[in-house]
């Protein structure tokens, strides 16, 4: 149990919702002084505390309050009731780079934006090679910034941002900027901020990401703490919820495309039997079967199959694209068969999903948005975390 | 409160002003010296119009005896100039800052206090080439240059206040960065800057407005110490203290008072 450094203590947000906007003054003396509107309640006696350490996640759909509740927390917005203290010197990324000037050199914007965030200027001075080698812009450095990349332009903010050198960062959805290379060591950074014992409030619907990364999280819902605890329990009444409240069809699924050839229906069956299924084991053969109808002959058609984790991750696509299988033409009622020998997936929830293109996949003639889901359970090989095996061998060397 | 944030925040408003200095004139191949010729275009329409075509004589400076109207018309325009940009362009700043005051917690003051800044150095590069041109023609004024600087700081924090006010007003109604637009013209001449508020000939109402208003009481000392060569009385400094200090009490108020909801309502 560490220091609570994060207070948030049954605060409330509303905000208005004007029917015509009196942005002028005659506007509002017509309206005889009062301003038509409507409350919208964005927060509603949200309370909760973080802990020195800890990282802390929250969760929620599109319009839940997340953002609304960031910006309370950074101190944007001022709750009409409730409070929010902040015990630590904090740092908030709502946006990268906000506040950059395109005219500035790097160098000046560098400065500026470190000032807005509230460094002084021995600091930033003593941080800057720091802060540029980390960006890898050193060559550019002296270029206005106008002239920089999209990619470029946030790296270098990011750089900023995160050599402010908070005890408490506030990070919504900023991970995944930058190439590979910069994203891998954007997370490198918060793992050594995480190892130094500071503290981390992840606003996402990455849910991936909070499941890996976070100690605990809440989950919002129009406005109002849903869940509490545990981020993997938390994630699952989450994604379980999602899907539930999705605009489904009768089948349990959602569909788009122009629909002269469309998948029907996906089943699945464990090796030679013909009853299917909707749990099988690691190490299972497995054979996917899509139904098709089609209405009209489609000319060359690509059936795709896509495999997605639990939040959202695609595990797998095959294509019939990929391995050469080019009907002339397809029309009326079949199948189509994709068999995966011992397959490699590990124990946890997946999606699955379908999709009918044009040859050259301009067209898009069908896609089910989860088709079916399946479960897989503990099988041969057993890893207890990830989503795939990759079947390693393990030597130890002999006098072990 | 504005004032402690700003020494708290003193490096983010000295890079915010630096900002507006350099951003200003970029890209432009003439840069610093637009600054310099919209006064001097100001002063050559009205000197032609005053010598020419109303074919009036300079008022003299006293004890000066200084008879040079486009000197005259300079030692009014420059402050008028400055405060009425600087108001006017730090109703665009906040504004135009939108995007930063949604995403970040900083100082929003801070806004203003570099536009008023940035404008200051303007102003007091303008005075350099003002006193340089006064001294060619016979005014000894550099040893005022100290009073000059005190009545300047003076009608820096002025502005100061009424930019936090308006600027602070103009994020729930942009009517006021329009009614600026006209009330600067018509405190333009509500100004004593092409004529002498002392002159008998103008209205009287004109006449107290032109002495006594807060712009025409910065303009007159300005002149008094450039122009005539003369100390502005111990009242006369009284007067622009009160306007000053009022005038950034009220704005800084008004701006604490909205500054919280600017994120909400921008």
């Amino acid at each position: 149990m560490g220091d609570v450094v994060l207070e948030v203590d049954n605060v409330t947000k509303t905000f208005r919702i004007h029917r015509e906007r009196a942005n002028s003054l005659k506007q509002r003396i017509a309206a005889k002084g009062r301003n038509r509107f409507d409350e919208f309640v964005a927060l509603q006696d949200v309370s909760f505390d973080v802990e020195e350490g800890e990282v802390f996640g929250v969760i929620g759909h599109n319009g839940s309050g997340k953002s609304t509740l960031l910006k309370c927390m950074a101190g944007i917005l001022q709750p009409n009731q409730g409070s929010v203290r902040v015990h630590r010197k904090m740092s908030a990324l709502l946006e990268l780079g906000a506040g950059f000037h395109p005219e500035l050199s790097g160098r000046e914007n560098v400065f500026l934006n470190a000032a807005i965030l509230g460094m002084n200027r021995r600091d930033i001075a003593t941080r800057f090679d720091e802060i540029v080698e980390f960006s890898g812009l050193e060559r550019f450095i002296d270029q206005p910034v106008k002239t920089y990349s999209s990619g470029m332009y946030v790296r270098l903010a990011f750089s900023v941002a995160i050599n402010v050198d908070p005890r408490l960062l506030i990070v919504d959805e900023v991970l995944a900027v930058g190439d590979v290379t910069f994203q891998k060591r954007c997370l490198e950074k918060f793992v050594e901020f995480r190892n130094d014992g500071r503290t981390i409030v992840l606003v996402t619907h990455d849910l991936a990401s909070v499941r890996n990364m976070c100690d605990r999280a809440i989950w919002l819902k129009q406005g109002l703490v849903s869940g509490e605890g545990d981020p993997k329990t938390l994630v699952e009444a989450y994604t379980d919820s999602m899907l539930g409240s999705a605009p489904h069809d009768e089948t349990g699924s959602t569909r788009r495309g122009s629909g002269e050839l469309i998948i029907t229906e996906v089943e699945m069956f464990v090796g030679d039997s013909t009853s299917p299924v909707t749990r099988f084991q690691t190490g299972d053969t497995v054979r996917f079967r899509m139904y098709y109808n089609g209405h009209k002959a489609v000319p060359r058609p690509i059936f795709s199959l896509i495999i997605d984790a639990l939040g959202g991750a695609t595990v797998s696509s095959p294509c019939s694209r990929d391995v050469g299988l080019i009907p002339d033409s397809v029309s009326g009622d079949g199948w189509i068969d994709i068999v995966v020998r011992d397959i490699s997936l590990l124990p946890g929830a997946y999606d699955v999903h379908t999709a009918v293109h044009d040859f050259n996949r301009q067209h898009e003639y069908d896609h089910l948005q989860v088709a079916t889901r399946f479960d897989v359970t503990t099988g041969r090989p057993y890893e207890s975390s990830g989503v795939v095996t990759l079947r390693p061998e393990w030597q130890f060397s002999d006098d072990l | 409160m504005a004032l402690r944030t700003a020494l708290a925040h003193r490096n983010l408003l000295y890079l915010l002003s630096l900002k507006e200095l350099r951003t200003r004139y970029k890209k432009s191949i003439l840069g610093w010296t637009w600054s310099l010729l919209n006064p001097l275009t100001q002063m050559l329409i009205f000197s032609i119009i005053f010598l020419y075509v109303f074919t009036q004589t300079p008022p003299t400076g006293d004890p000066s005896h200084l008879k040079n109207f486009p000197l005259f018309f300079l030692c009014g325009l420059l402050p008028f100039n400055f405060f009425s940009i600087s108001v006017g362009v730090s109703m665009g700043n906040v504004q135009g800052g939108s995007g930063l005051i949604k995403k970040v917690q900083f100082p929003h003051e801070h806004l203003v206090f570099s536009v008023v800044i940035a404008q200051f150095v303007t102003m007091l590069i303008e005075f350099v080439v003002l006193i340089v041109a006064l001294l060619i023609g016979g005014n000894m004024v550099l040893p005022w240059i100290p009073v000059l600087l005190v009545i300047l700081l003076l009608l820096a924090l002025f502005t100061t206040g009424v930019a936090l006010a308006l600027s602070a007003a103009n994020v729930f109604f942009h009517d006021v960065n329009y009614l600026w637009g006209i009330v600067a013209q018509l405190l333009f001449y509500a100004t004593p800057i092409i004529y002498n508020a002392a002159n008998p000939k103008i209205p009287r109402a004109l006449r107290l407005v032109a002495a006594h208003g807060p712009t025409g009481s910065f303009v007159t000392a300005v002149r008094h110490v450039m122009y005539d060569l003369t100390m502005p009385s111990l009242r006369d400094f009284a007067v622009l203290i009160v306007y000053a200090v009022t005038a950034f009490m009220f704005g800084n108020f008004v701006f604490s008072r909205l500054s919280p909801r600017f994120a909400e309502e921008m």
